[in-house]
């Protein structure tokens, strides 16, 4: 999903900055508070800042024919929101932009917008509609992993696609483009790290039940139901 | 008693069925070359844009790995902090709860 230093011009990447920039402001706020209010909330930090570590550094190949990389931005959504996931997603995307020439400085606001912020948005928009139904926790997860990462991509393709418009059908004919590289390529990566890290959150829940009921992100009910589930 | 290892199991299929996908993808497709697929939206640009790959050029100055070698192991380090990081807070919560 990285748009490459210099394949965005600069009056774009200064509209993408000025979109992510709040973004960023507002998950260093919440991030104090929530390590004020309760420090227990750091290893989780931990684990799932982790899993965005590792995901996104695997590029697999897909069907396409190309390769790509998961995003790993679903349980951190889910434990903390989308403003803090944009934050850690800046601390993963600045490494890749200073030391793998993977983005750039330049771009890492649009690369912000598409990992850091509209992915996670819409995974939260999922876990939002599905946190408090009978759904199960684990198909919650596996749902709002799968939409942040797919979104991530169909993200960079509008952003390209808005700087790209091509010459006969404008922005829409070349967003359809560009979904064709990107969005295609990561379905089956995305349920992929939707299962993955449907297991993972199954391990925190078994190990960790309470600071998960703490932080409100189940309730009490539906995490002692998982922890019976499977 | 209830089956618990359900997860694990349709995650290993879940794998599997990833590998088996590759392997068929790179041996029935030609011209797959399996480069990132960063590298096949840049050449998108190229075209849409009219302008050849070799003329887009940083806005900011950026340094580059100087070998593909290099590349991946700074990639391998990125994923052993997370890993570290995820091993980490697991080995420390598997340690609270024995001591509970």
């Amino acid at each position: 999903m990285h748009i490459m230093e210099g394949f965005l011009p600069w009056q774009w990447c200064l509209v993408w900055w000025i979109i992510a920039l709040p973004c960023l402001l507002l998950g260093i706020y919440q991030l104090k508070r929530v390590l004020a209010a309760d420090r227990d909330a750091l290893p989780l930090l931990g684990v799932t800042g982790g899993f965005i570590f590792i995901l996104s550094s695997l590029k697999l190949p897909s069907v396409t024919g190309s390769c790509s990389h998961p995003t790993g931005t679903g349980l951190s959504t889910i434990s903390f929101g989308p403003w803090i996931t944009a934050v850690v997603c800046a601390i993963v995307l600045l490494f890749q932009s200073l030391f793998l020439a993977h983005g750039g400085l330049s771009v890492l606001g649009a690369n912000i917008v598409s990992m850091g912020v509209v992915g996670p948005l819409a995974g939260y928009a999922f876990y939002r509609l599905l946190r408090d139904t009978s759904v199960n926790i684990y198909i919650t997860v596996f749902l709002v992993t799968a939409m942040a990462d797919l979104f991530t991509y169909i993200t960079t393709s509008l952003e390209l696609a808005l700087a790209y418009p091509a010459e006969s059908g404008g922005v829409v004919s070349s967003f359809l483009l560009f979904l064709g590289i990107f969005a295609v390529t990561q379905v089956p990566l995305a349920i992929v790290e939707g299962i993955v890290l449907a297991l993972v959150f199954k391990y925190i829940i078994t190990l960790k039940p309470d600071i998960l009921i703490r932080l409100k992100i189940f309730s009490k009910e539906k995490i002692n139901a998982a922890r019976n589930e499977i | 008693m209830k089956f618990k290892y359900t997860l694990e199991i349709l995650t290993g299929i879940a794998i599997l069925a990833f590998c088996a996908v590759f392997l068929y993808t790179s041996s029935t497709m030609s011209g797959a070359e399996f480069s990132g697929s960063d590298n096949v939206g840049s050449g998108l640009i190229s075209k849409l844009s009219g302008t050849p790959l070799e003329n887009f050029h940083p806005l900011i100055p950026q340094w580059e790995p100087p070998s593909s070698e290099i590349e991946s192991s700074l990639f391998a380090f990125q994923a052993a902090v997370g890993g570290i990081l995820v091993g980490g807070v697991f080995g420390y919560w598997i340690g609270q709860k024995k001591k509970a």
